[in-house]
Parts: C-alpha cells; sequence; structure tokens
C-alpha cells in the first residue's frame, strides 16, 4: 500500500468517525416546532390556544407537555399529529411539514378511541390496512399478531373492546399506534383515566416497547401527572396556564437508564426536578392559617 | 336452555297470561253490555275457527284468511323494502352532509306530516292500478322514519370515531364501512322498526280502500258489509298479533347489533 493510500484511507477513517459522533451527540431532529400559533374561532370570537411556541425534540426522546387543563396542551400535540393545523408557524417531522396525520405518527388517543363494533384484532388491522401500504394481506396479519402478542393481549384478540377493562383498552389503543411502525409516536393523556396500579404497570409496559425498538421511536406525551412525566421522559415541557398558552419552562430528566420505578424515587435528583415542576405548576402548597 | 326455563321465564309467561285474561273479561264485559252487539270471546273463537278452516284456501270467488294475509304481507314487504332501500342511502348522505341536510330536510318536513292516505288516489294517478297504488303508499309513508333515523345515526358520529379515520388515514370507503356504516345501523334498525309499524297500519287502510285481496278487504266486505261484527274482531286480532311480530323482529334485530362501548 502506498503512502498516499494510507493517508487518504485515514482520512476515511476520520470521516465515518466524524459522521458517527456527530450523530451520537447531535441526533437528528425529529419534531421541529417553529413559532407555532393556534387559534380557534368560537361563538366568543377568536380563541388562541397556545402561542409562540418553539420546541425541537430529538429522534429517540421521550419528551412530556405538562400543564393545567385546558393550556393548551393537546393542541400543541394536535399540531404534531397534524390533526390541529397552525394559525402560524409551522411544525416540521421527520424533515417534511406536517400538514395532516400520517402513518410516520402514530397517535393513542386519550379515550382509547377503539370501533366498538371491530374485534380487539380487527381494531388493529384495519389501522394497519389504512396506514401501512405496499405489504401483503399476511404481513399484515403478523404485524397485527406480533404487536398483540407484545401487549400480552393475543388471548383477548376476538374480544369486543366493550368487554375489556381500561387497562386493557389503552393496551390494544398503543399495540395500534406501534403496529404502524411510527417514527414519532404521539400520546394523548394515555394513562389518566387509569388507576394508579395499572398506571405504573402500564409506563413498564411502555418502556419496554421502547426499549425492544432500541428506542429509535420519538416519544410525546400529554400529561398532568409530575410523577409519570419524570419516570419516562427524557424532558418536561412546562406550559403556562392559557389562553394563550406558552412554554414556562423546559426542565431536563437527566436519570439514567433504564429508571426503576422504586428506587428512582429515592434519587437526590428526581427529588430535585419533582420540586422544580411542583413550583412550576402549583402556586400554593398550604392553606394560609389565620391566627 | 337452562335460561328459557328459568323462574323468571316462567313468571313472565304468567303475567303475559294474566295480561290476555283481563282484556278477554273486559271483551266479555262490553258484550255483555252491548247485549251480544260486540260478540263474546267465545262466539268469535267460534268464527275463528271457521275461519281459519282452509287458510291457504286460493280460489277465484273463495280465498282464505291465509292468502289475504299473505297476499297484504307481500304488499307490505315489497312498499316498505323499496321504501328503505331508498330512505336509508339518502339518510346516511343527509347526516354526512351538512348542505345535504339544507337541501333534503325542507322537503322532508313538508311531506311527512301528510297521511299515507293521502298518497293513495296520487298513486292511483300515476300507477292506474289500485294493488300498485297501495305499494306506492306504503313506499312513501315507510320512508320518514327511516330517512330520519338514517340521517340521525350518520350525523352523531363521535368526533373520537371521526380521528381514528384520519390519524390512520382511512379511505373513503373504510370510513364508510368501519365506521360511518356500523355506528349508524342501531339508528337505522330503529328507523325501519318505525317504518314496518306504519305500514302494517297503513296497509288495511290502503286494502280497504284499493278493494285488492287482504286483510283489508277482508275486514270491510266480509266483515262490515258480509254483517260479521265477528269477522272485524277476528281480523283485527290477526293484524295486531302479526303486527307485533313484525315489531318484535326488529327489536331483535335491534339487540342484535347493539353493542357495547
Amino acid at each position: 500500500m502506498s503512502q498516499t493510500s494510507i493517508v487518504a484511507a485515514k482520512q476515511d477513517v476520520i470521516e465515518i468517525a466524524d459522521i458517527v459522533l456527530e450523530q451520537a451527540y447531535n441526533p437528528p431532529k425529529s419534531i421541529e416546532i417553529n413559532n407555532v400559533t393556534v387559534n380557534f374561532k368560537t361563538p366568543k370570537g377568536i380563541y388562541t390556544a397556545v402561542k409562540d411556541i418553539d420546541l425541537s425534540v430529538k429522534k429517540g426522546e421521550i419528551v412530556s407537555l405538562i400543564g393545567h387543563s385546558g393550556c393548551g396542551k393537546s393542541t400543541l400535540m394536535g399540531t404534531i399529529s397534524g390533526m390541529v393545523q397552525p394559525t402560524s408557524g409551522e411544525v416540521y417531522a421527520n424533515g417534511t411539514k406536517v400538514n395532516s396525520p400520517g402513518p410516520d405518527r402514530g397517535i393513542v388517543f386519550q379515550n382509547y378511541s377503539l370501533l366498538p363494533w371491530l374485534t380487539v384484532y380487527k381494531n388493529i388491522y384495519v389501522a394497519v390496512d389504512s396506514a401501512v401500504k405496499d405489504i401483503s394481506a399476511s404481513e399484515k396479519a403478523r404485524l397485527v399478531e406480533t404487536n398483540l402478542k407484545m401487549v400480552n393481549l393475543w388471548e383477548h384478540k376476538d374480544k369486543l373492546p366493550g368487554q375489556l377493562s381500561g387497562g386493557m383498552k389503552q393496551r390494544v389503543a398503543i399495540a395500534r399506534a406501534f403496529s404502524i411502525n411510527p417514527r414519532i409516536l404521539l400520546l394523548d393523556e394515555p394513562f389518566g383515566a387509569l388507576d394508579a396500579l395499572t398506571k405504573s404497570a402500564m409506563h413498564i409496559e411502555l418502556l419496554k416497547l421502547w426499549n425492544l425498538d432500541n428506542r429509535e421511536k420519538t416519544i410525546v406525551m400529554v400529561t398532568h401527572d409530575i410523577e409519570e412525566a419524570i419516570f419516562l421522559s427524557d424532558k418536561v415541557v412546562v406550559l403556562n396556564n392559557g389562553p394563550a398558552a406558552t412554554i414556562k419552562e423546559i426542565v431536563d430528566v437527566p436519570l439514567k437508564r433504564p429508571r426503576n420505578k422504586k428506587d428512582i424515587v429515592h434519587d437526590p435528583k428526581y427529588m430535585e426536578i419533582h420540586d422544580r415542576l411542583l413550583n412550576l405548576l402549583i402556586a400554593k402548597f398550604s392553606i394560609d392559617d389565620e391566627h | 336452555m337452562k335460561q328459557l326455563f328459568s323462574v323468571k321465564s316462567l313468571m313472565s309467561v304468567v303475567y303475559f297470561l294474566a295480561g290476555m285474561v283481563i282484556m278477554g273479561g273486559i271483551w266479555a264485559l262490553i258484550a255483555k253490555i252491548t247485549k251480544n252487539e260486540i260478540p263474546t270471546p267465545l262466539a268469535t273463537w267460534a268464527v275463528f275457527k271457521d275461519v281459519m278452516h282452509h287458510p291457504f284456501q286460493n280460489d277465484a270467488d273463495q280465498k282464505g284468511i291465509g292468502t289475504k294475509l299473505l297476499s297484504s304481507l307481500a304488499r307490505v314487504s315489497i312498499g316498505f323494502g323499496l321504501g328503505s332501500i331508498f330512505a336509508i342511502p339518502l339518510g346516511l348522505i343527509m347526516g354526512g352532509s351538512k348542505i345535504a341536510m339544507k337541501i333534503i330536510n325542507p322537503m322532508v318536513q313538508i311531506l311527512k306530516p301528510v297521511s299515507p292516505l293521502a298518497w293513495f288516489p296520487l298513486g292511483l294517478a300515476i300507477f292506474q292500478d289500485s294493488p300498485k297504488a297501495s305499494i306506492f303508499m306504503i313506499f312513501i309513508c315507510s320512508l320518514w322514519p327511516t330517512l330520519i333515523n338514517s340521517a340521525f345515526g350518520a350525523s352523531h358520529v363521535p368526533q373520537d370515531h371521526k380521528n381514528v379515520s384520519k390519524a390512520f388515514g382511512f379511505s373513503t370507503w373504510k370510513y364508510l364501512t368501519k365506521i360511518l356504516l356500523p355506528f349508524s345501523l342501531p339508528h337505522i334498525i330503529t328507523g325501519l322498526r318505525l317504518s314496518i309499524g306504519i305500514a302494517w297500519m297503513v296497509i288495511v287502510a290502503g286494502e280497504m280502500l284499493s278493494g285488492g285481496i287482504g286483510l283489508g278487504n277482508f275486514v270491510w266486505e266480509e266483515g262490515f258489509n258480509g254483517g260479521s261484527t265477528a269477522k272485524i274482531l277476528v281480523a283485527i286480532i290477526i293484524i295486531g298479533i302479526v303486527g307485533s311480530l313484525l315489531d318484535k323482529c326488529f327489536t331483535w334485530l335491534q339487540q342484535k347489533f347493539s353493542y357495547a362501548v
């Protein structure tokens, strides 16, 4: 090998290493929200739900949007899913401008939104059939099977949603969103209607699914549960109260993964973040004693 | 089978019989007060057996009650069937589109309150044939409840279901078959149930006017003109039982197609 070719090869290696490191330190942007404002027309005039929002989410990140009821969390998320059109500003998902919902973004709705006349299996199958093009019927069937087995509902595949508990319905909804293999997963208060125990189990379940997929899916979740937000997220976006809600603060959650539900609460960093979020969200911590 | 013979179902049979006995008692009392101008249940029973002697007799001059009943049912089925084929899609379109609703609704509101009997002479003028005119009348009057209920169903598809369709990119065909139609189905069946009830009520009047073979004709010709009040009562009972059976069919359909949310 001549001297020059060794130099050239070295150069190549360095370049490749640069690209790899660059991606490791700065993973590609998964979601970009640029200066987004959303107005709604109401009988009483124009209502501004969210105003001047800038937010970017990296690939594989889990981000929670938190705030009081009616602060526009869901509206903001709707601009990512494409269900809500921003009045001004734009949203990019996976590098393309969001104009409408698309199969690169899977949505889990607040109230499960399963079709009550279809079995668990068919609920997922119709979604796969519509969203995933260019694969055969047997491949679609396999996708449904894999995802139902992943959430441990395969033996319930022939039941109607009305025969399932809330937690099971939510697992179906999550399996449905995963089965179209979206790069971004959007969860709108996914665990809000569940009891505390089921909720905890579902958190682990969600992280398990995310792990199985090599942590490559970006997850954005709307919630009003501080513990849930910290346990799951890399970043917690705190919104001001609406109308015209803006971002109050973005709190990083630098806790190591995998996180342990039991141990994490004793971590001083966890407590610090928990306090910070409480302070941001709650104005008063006790009643004033009158003497 | 276990459920069929449970105490609960036995009791409902007992209550049913109690109701029948009370009705028979009131009937007997009326017969007594009118000095048998209205025949007693027993006398009517004798006529009933007589009428039922050759139920499906189908000679040119002599037709059995069963033949007449089937002839009435056939007319109702044709009119009701045509009406439903017309009303269900139109109702779904009305419910699905606000513009279609605004265009069609005024027509419906004007035509709906018109008595079915008023349509009969129009049918006669159009078809020049009285059996066809009674089918036309059934067709018209079984339109409205189906139309209105289908439209109601289609216009109340929950936003949640629409969101699913949007989020997963359902085609129009998929939206129609997997969301709009299944959601509207219980409402459509309610409409059909109301329609068949009206159709069955109207056919008797129609056949009285048209004079074709049927139950209405039986009431009028053999009962009233034939001077046999008992035959009128027999006809009333048959009409009532068949009507309630038709209603039961649609109640069964309604239960079959309702779903837990």
